[in-house]
């Protein structure tokens, strides 16, 4: 079979796939909108520090520099201990981490619907192929994870109810390992992911 | 005031110390590998762990999941021959300088799939071949890694990290185009997936002058010839 009738087939097959899938993507693009629209206005800290930090007249440089280095100081410590904690991997409720974090990563926003799920987790090279849980809060059957990603190249794929599916839709490509297929996800060194 | 003042900014010094020094702590150590190893209890371990000592000079060696991956061996329902026989394929790369953050995130994809060791050591040694390839490749097109640090003699001269970063993409690019059914004659399709990888990460994980140059500097049948290599 030649090189062209492999990739018409795989094409067809991957269609096929999506078009199975589209009953579950009704109201798919309003979830999101939805779901970023609740997060919370981001602190963007480095441009408080710099405005804080900023020359000002005479006496008041010493002080806010005080007050400067102090807030660097609870910076630190506050960052150290939620990456401790592991408060940074996106835990349904807990919205601690900005969408670009202060070790340069990004949370990039996993959504897969699963209709007749009961347990939905992503697995990866970014987390050692270990099972990270997928939420739905709202039972409406589109499960979704928030992960701090550094700049990169990263292959996932779903684990639905025990069973892989490599075939994300909204992955950037595709490649195959094993036999089967994984989602591939590029995360740019620009804003957002 | 100035009193307060100095408390403060001590207080943030002992935050600056706190940080790196918890983060230490944190790393996984040489005893660590050690106490999986004699777990997997492989007959040449003071190869293994000279190769991990190697790998823990690295600034890029991902310490965190070659551990794991030991871990997963050791309880792996298998013969020690089997075991070793992965193993050595870090171990040689580690040796031989190479990045191993691929392999030993294919193998712990394999692991997490539920895939035969046996099938695991294909992919993996394959995946070692055509590291070594790629690397052979580069230096035959006149790019070099240098140590960090060193004075950069000539502009295709790549501190190692860089150099092994872009090893490790063209080589991860060739495996998953071979893994895909892709076929090592079609030198130019092949050409134009590590193109497009490269050019994907550039200004991500890559640079641009890194990926200008290899992507000039390699042709087609280069790749094909390196492709050959892993299925041969």
């Amino acid at each position: 079979m030649k090189q062209h009738e492999i990739d018409g087939i795989l094409r067809d097959m991957l269609r096929q796939d999506v078009a199975e899938a589209m009953p579950g993507l009704v109201g798919f693009e309003e979830k999101i909108v939805l779901e970023l629209g609740e997060r919370r206005p981001r602190l963007r800290i480095s441009d408080w520090l710099r405005q804080l930090l900023a020359p000002t007249r005479g006496g008041r440089i010493g002080q806010i520099g005080v007050v400067g280095a102090t807030a660097a100081a609870c910076l630190i410590i506050g960052f150290f201990a939620a990456s401790q904690l592991g408060l940074h991997t996106g835990t349904p409720g807990i919205r601690l981490t900005p969408s670009r974090t202060m070790d340069g990563r990004q949370e990039v926003l996993f959504v897969l619907p699963a209709l007749d799920a009961s347990d939905v987790s992503i697995v990866g090279n970014f987390n050692a192929w270990e099972p990270t849980s997928l939420s739905d809060e709202d039972h409406d059957g589109i499960w979704t994870a928030s992960i701090p990603l550094p700049p990169g190249r990263y292959e996932y794929a779903f684990v639905i109810d025990g069973r892989w599916w490599g075939q994300d839709p909204l992955a950037d490509e595709y490649v195959q390992s094993y036999g089967e297929y994984s989602s591939v996800r590029y995360v740019g060194g620009g804003d957002g992911a | 005031m100035i009193r307060r003042a100095r408390m403060l900014i001590a207080g943030m010094a002992i935050a600056f110390l706190i940080c790196p020094g918890a983060s230490v702590l944190s790393q996984t150590s040489i005893s660590d590998f050690e106490q999986t190893l004699s777990e997997i209890c492989i007959s040449d371990s003071g190869r293994c762990i000279a190769a991990i000592e190697l790998g823990l000079a690295q600034t890029e060696f991902p310490s965190s999941e070659v551990l794991q991956f030991l871990d997963r061996l050791a309880v792996a329902d298998t013969t020690i021959l089997e075991k070793e026989a992965l193993l050595l394929n870090i171990v040689i790369a580690l040796e031989e300088g190479l990045p191993v953050d691929g392999l030993v995130t294919k193998g712990l994809e394999g692991f997490a799939r539920g895939i035969a060791l046996a099938e695991i050591q294909i992919s993996l040694h394959q995946r070692l071949t055509l590291l070594t390839e790629t690397r052979d490749l580069l230096y035959a097109k006149g790019i070099f890694s240098v140590a960090p640090g060193t004075p950069q003699s000539v502009p295709t001269a790549l501190p190692t990290p860089r150099f092994n970063l872009l090893v490790n993409h063209v080589s991860d690019t060739i495996a998953d185009y071979l893994d895909g059914g892709g076929s090592p004659f079609e030198g130019q399709t092949l050409y134009q997936e590590v193109r497009f990888r490269l050019l994907s990460l550039e200004g991500v994980t890559l640079l641009a002058e890194d990926v200008d140059l290899v992507v000039r500097r390699i042709e087609p049948a280069d790749l094909t010839r390196v492709a050959l290599s892993a299925v041969t």
